[in-house]
């Protein structure tokens, strides 16, 4: 789910940057910082234009300055039990990985509806009803977030299709 | 899941009753039986006085798992004693057996969560991660077992067989330097027809050497589209490689386009968690009995049964391999010339002897822990495992470092551009000899010789690795599947005779039936070389234990024996062209034995025959053909000749060392040699006067006193700089054609060795001259350890017994 965010984040600028342009190396700064990162909770997808910035404080004994930015970005969070679209980045015979943006998720094998089965003499192996339902490498899906965990900056998923509604996305 | 009495209660306790019966469901936490247990109490009576009294308090018992009790172990009144004991099976409706980020995939919980019931986490129900591409995705042994299982079913019914690939100077071989582009561009240049098929890629996270833009330059090994072709019928092939998982996929992109001979099958450095060692277990945790690799290096392998050890392909001279600086540390053998012409241009192998692999694994860079020969066979101990393991995890700076070693190679590989370098002296040297004449060049190159007034090239597109291996693989899948067909008919004409007798039928399993690899391919390979017992001379270094290292660990899979000197039933003798050994020497005046140069051996064990030795003789003077074989070869055990032998021929291989000497260290080893002679000298003296009554002594006292001196020195170092021209250690040439090779090693030398001739002369010790034709005279100019002489000279008694038997052995030579 996306939400609008509040966020502050300090900003270490060396001496060089200080100059009549220092509010545009600022805000380069944080966006290349930032943009895309994830939190372990969040991942920040967008910053928005309008920022404040703090008074810079130099730091005894380097000469650079710190500046406190207060901006606000769209994050975007998964929740468990949230249905999403992603892309098949490898496929196994315990099942395949999903990438939802910053998320990457595991469909194992309980998971996959049973008439979906592994084909492994395929070229290359995947997973199909022999039907106009395959998945391999590259195929657009949908599946539903079963559980969820994160660690410092970096997020697992489960993901199923085992229900109604979920599985490759017709081209 | 069994639920057993855990550690932290006070026992005995005595169970009361049983809450739940068997089939009921059971939540996690929920009571599952109520029990007592004794303890001492202090209570207070209303005057105020405390006793301690022994007191039975109830407790309940909590279930630390979901599911259904199945069976109850224990009923009330049971009295459990200590930890350890069954108490009930709960049948789990999980078991978590894939994990996927500590989440199970299989019901979507979080494994990581430790309460006060846990007893065990349930991140340890999957600890083993077969999967090629990810890390993070664990399974339990059962659930890798029925895995591999399901693997091998599939893969019997297609007759096939799993294959190791290994990328970098196996199927392909990269570098970074621009120079290939330019050549790939020009029509008109003499490398075109080489590099026209080089193919070449950028990786967008590239931030090695910290430039932008760099290219890898990808050149296949020839035949490589055909060689996938054919081999896929037969192998489901894995790309196991030592380089970034980036660099892999780009590499396999230009290798399998259409992803049809690997897949997904990719397991890079990134998923490896070592990057010292290959492990087969990584992708076949239970069962590699179906496993074929192929790479160029056999250490980082530990020496696997599976492994098929191919020719390096090395088409861009010098570059290497530039993944490889993650991995051990590959010691040069000594070097023949760097690309050696050979009598069959068909038959062309790289120059392999240049990639002597140490048989060493660095832990976390401390020094090297030699892994003894026994315990390669692709096994590790759990110990050495963790040792690994440990090591990859403290190693950050190593990791760093190598890091850093892997961007000097590329930057090296940028900035200097080797090839070009190459190339342009080449094409002087080619004016040259077009100015002078023109067979001089056609000498130099056979492969252009038909168009030799145009500019040679250094790139030569003739490796024919890949029939070889195919042949090889070929081999081993026909011996696989005949054997597995053999073995499946035998079984059920056996089992019709067992229904016949009226025995109860019994199943076998499939194991019964599947041949092993790691038992089938020795089985090969020993036939190859069987009978043959060799000696190396003039290859490996000196301070190297012989039978571990790798050439000889390469030669006995094959079914060779390793002697260290000549001996009866020597059959080959290994030598370095460049240099006469005393060994060659020996040999020499046998006619059964054959002296070859490595490319023999290296030719048997990659065509997996035993090839003609013709080709690959070394050419022997006929004045050592002809010496009187008056010291008959001895056996191992006699200590005297044994270890001179063994001295020697490391004496010899450290020329190279030699060669990289500046003249400062020369004019100090003259220096160092010198304090050491007037010593030992001091020391003999001493001794003899106490010690000498023996008449054979006494009598060429002189002429000992000189030997033991060498004779020590030559123990004292084993391990470091030792030199002797083998030329000099004939005892069959004259004086005369003796005093000219002197005279011709002097003149070979630069000009510093003066030095060290003089410091001889000064010692004080009797010319050689005057003691008769002498082996090892050589050794006094170059012989430098005082350390270790020192060392010796507490022991020197102990020497006399030895000295004696040498001087003796050289009396009846004379």
């Amino acid at each position: 789910m996306f939400f609008l965010k509040n966020l502050e984040k300090t900003i270490e600028l060396h001496p060089s940057f200080f100059g009549p342009l220092i509010r545009s190396h600022i805000h380069r700064e944080l966006l290349t910082k930032e943009e895309g990162s994830s939190t372990g909770k969040f991942t920040i997808v967008c910053i928005l234009d309008s920022f404040e910035i703090s008074d810079g404080q130099v730091k005894p004994g380097s000469g650079s300055a710190d500046y406190i930015v207060h901006y606000r970005a769209i994050v975007w969070r998964p929740y468990k039990g949230e249905v999403m679209d992603g892309v098949v980045t490898s496929v196994l015979a315990s099942g395949f990985f999903v990438d939802c943006g910053s998320l990457q998720a595991f469909v194992g094998r309980a998971m996959i509806p049973s008439e979906i089965c592994y084909d492994a003499n395929a070229t290359p192996p995947q997973w199909t009803d022999n039907g106009d339902q395959v998945i391999e490498k590259g195929t657009n899906i949908r599946i539903k977030i079963k559980g969820l965990r994160s660690e410092v900056d970096k997020m697992y998923a489960i993901g199923t299709m085992k229900e109604d509604y979920l599985g490759p996305l017709q081209q | 899941m069994k639920i057993r009495s855990p550690p932290n209660l006070h026992y005995p306790i005595t169970v009361v009753e049983l809450a739940k019966k068997p089939q009921d469901d059971v939540q996690r936490s929920s009571p599952l039986f109520n029990y007592t247990y004794q303890t001492l109490v202090t209570e207070g009576n209303k005057y105020g006085e405390e006793k301690k009294v022994s007191r039975s308090l109830p407790a309940r018992f909590d279930s630390s798992a979901d599911g259904v009790v199945t069976q109850w172990f224990i009923k009330p009144g049971t009295v459990i004693q200590r930890p350890g004991v069954d108490l009930v099976e709960i049948e789990e409706p999980c078991t978590h057996e894939i994990q996927f980020g500590s989440l199970c995939a299989n019901c979507g919980k979080d494994m990581t969560e430790v309460d006060y019931l846990t007893e065990e986490r349930n991140v340890d129900r999957a600890t083993i991660n077969m999967t090629h591409d990810n890390v993070a995705l664990l399974v339990s042994q059962q659930e890798a077992a029925r895995a591999e299982e399901d693997a091998k079913k599939r893969l019997l019914g297609a007759k096939k067989l799993s294959l190791i690939v290994d990328l970098d100077q196996t199927v392909i071989h990269t570098t970074c330097e621009r120079t290939i582009a330019e050549w790939k561009d020009d029509p008109e240049n003499p490398n075109y027809e080489a590099v026209k098929d080089v193919q070449s890629f950028q990786l967008a996270d590239d931030n090695v050497a910290h430039v932008a833009a760099n290219w890898y330059y990808v050149k296949m090994r020839p035949g490589l589209k055909d060689f996938f072709d054919r081999i896929s019928t037969m192998y489901e092939m894995h790309v196991y490689t030592m380089a970034t998982r980036a660099y892999a996929q780009a590499v396999a992109k230009i290798i399998d386009p259409e992803r049809k001979y690997f897949g997904d099958r990719i397991l890079s450095r990134d998923e490896n968690y070592t990057d010292k060692l290959k492990n087969l277990h990584r992708l076949f945790p239970t069962n590699t009995d179906m496993a074929v690799i192929i790479d160029d290096r056999a250490d980082i392998w530990h020496y696997s049964e599976n492994l098929v050890r191919v020719p390096v392909f090395n088409f861009f001279p010098g570059a290497g391999d530039i993944n490889a600086s993650f991995l051990p540390k590959q010691q040069e053998l000594v070097t023949t010339s760097p690309r050696p012409v050979l009598p069959e241009p068909s038959t062309v192998v790289e120059d392999a002897t240049k990639q002597g692999d140490s048989t060493t694994v660095s832990v976390a860079g401390k020094p090297a822990e030699t892994v003894p020969a026994e315990a390669l066979n692709g096994e590790l101990t759990e110990l050495e495992q963790q040792l690994i393991s440990m090591g990859a995890g403290e190693s950050q700076e190593v990791l760093e470092q190598q890091v850093k070693e892997q961007e000097k190679v590329i930057i090296t590989q940028q900035i200097e551009r080797p090839l070009l370098q190459k190339q342009r002296l080449l094409d002087q040297e080619d004016e040259a000899a077009d100015e002078a004449e023109d067979s001089v060049a056609e000498k130099d190159d056979t492969q252009h010789s038909e168009h030799h007034k145009h500019r040679h090239s250094i790139l030569h597109d003739d490796d024919r690795g890949l029939d070889m291996i195919e042949e090889n693989l070929r081999r081993i899948h026909r011996a696989f599947y005949d054997e597995f067909t053999r073995k499946r008919t035998g079984a059920q004409g056996g089992r019709i005779a067992e229904l016949r007798g009226a025995k109860s039928p019994k199943k076998r399993a499939l194991e019964d039936y599947v041949p092993d690899v790691k038992i089938l391919m020795p089985r090969m390979k020993q036939q190859v070389l069987e009978g043959c017992v060799v000696v190396f001379s003039g290859i490996i270094p000196l301070g190297m234990d012989v039978q571990a290292s790798d050439f000889a660990l390469w030669v006995k899979s094959f079914g060779a024996d390793v002697s260290l000197n000549v001996t009866r039933s020597t059959t080959h003798v290994i030598a370095n062209p460049d240099r006469k050994t005393t060994k060659v020497k020996q040999a020499a005046r046998y006619p059964r034995i054959k002296i070859v140069n490595a490319e023999w051996m290296i030719q048997c064990c990659t065509v997996w025959q035993h090839v003609d030795e013709t080709p690959y003789l070394i050419e022997v003077d006929a004045a050592d053909r002809g010496g009187s074989p008056v010291d008959e070869l001895e056996d191992d055990g006699i200590s005297a000749s044994g270890e001179d032998g063994g001295v020697d021929d490391g004496l010899s291989e450290a020329k190279q060392a030699f060669a990289d000497m500046t003249s400062e260290t020369w004019a100090e080893m003259g220096g160092e040699i010198e304090d050491v002679l007037a010593e030992i000298s001091d020391i003999e003296d001493n001794e003899m006067s106490t010690s000498d009554s023996e008449s054979v002594q006494s009598d060429v006292s002189v002429l000992t006193e000189s030997k033991r001196g060498k004779r020590k020195r030559k123990r004292g170092n084993t391990g470091s700089l030792d030199g002797s021209e083998a030329e000099e250690s004939d005892s069959s040439v004259n004086s005369s054609s003796k005093l000219q090779k002197r005279k011709k090693r002097t003149l070979e030398r630069v000009t510093s060795l003066t030095n060290v001739v003089t410091a001889d002369k000064s010692s004080g010790l009797p010319s050689p001259e005057t003691t008769g034709p002498e082996e090892d005279q050589v050794d006094d100019e170059k012989d430098v350890d005082p350390a270790g002489l020192a060392a010796d000279d507490s022991d020197v008694e102990g020497l006399e017994a030895d000295l004696l038997a040498e001087f003796e052995r050289e009396l009846s030579e004379e």
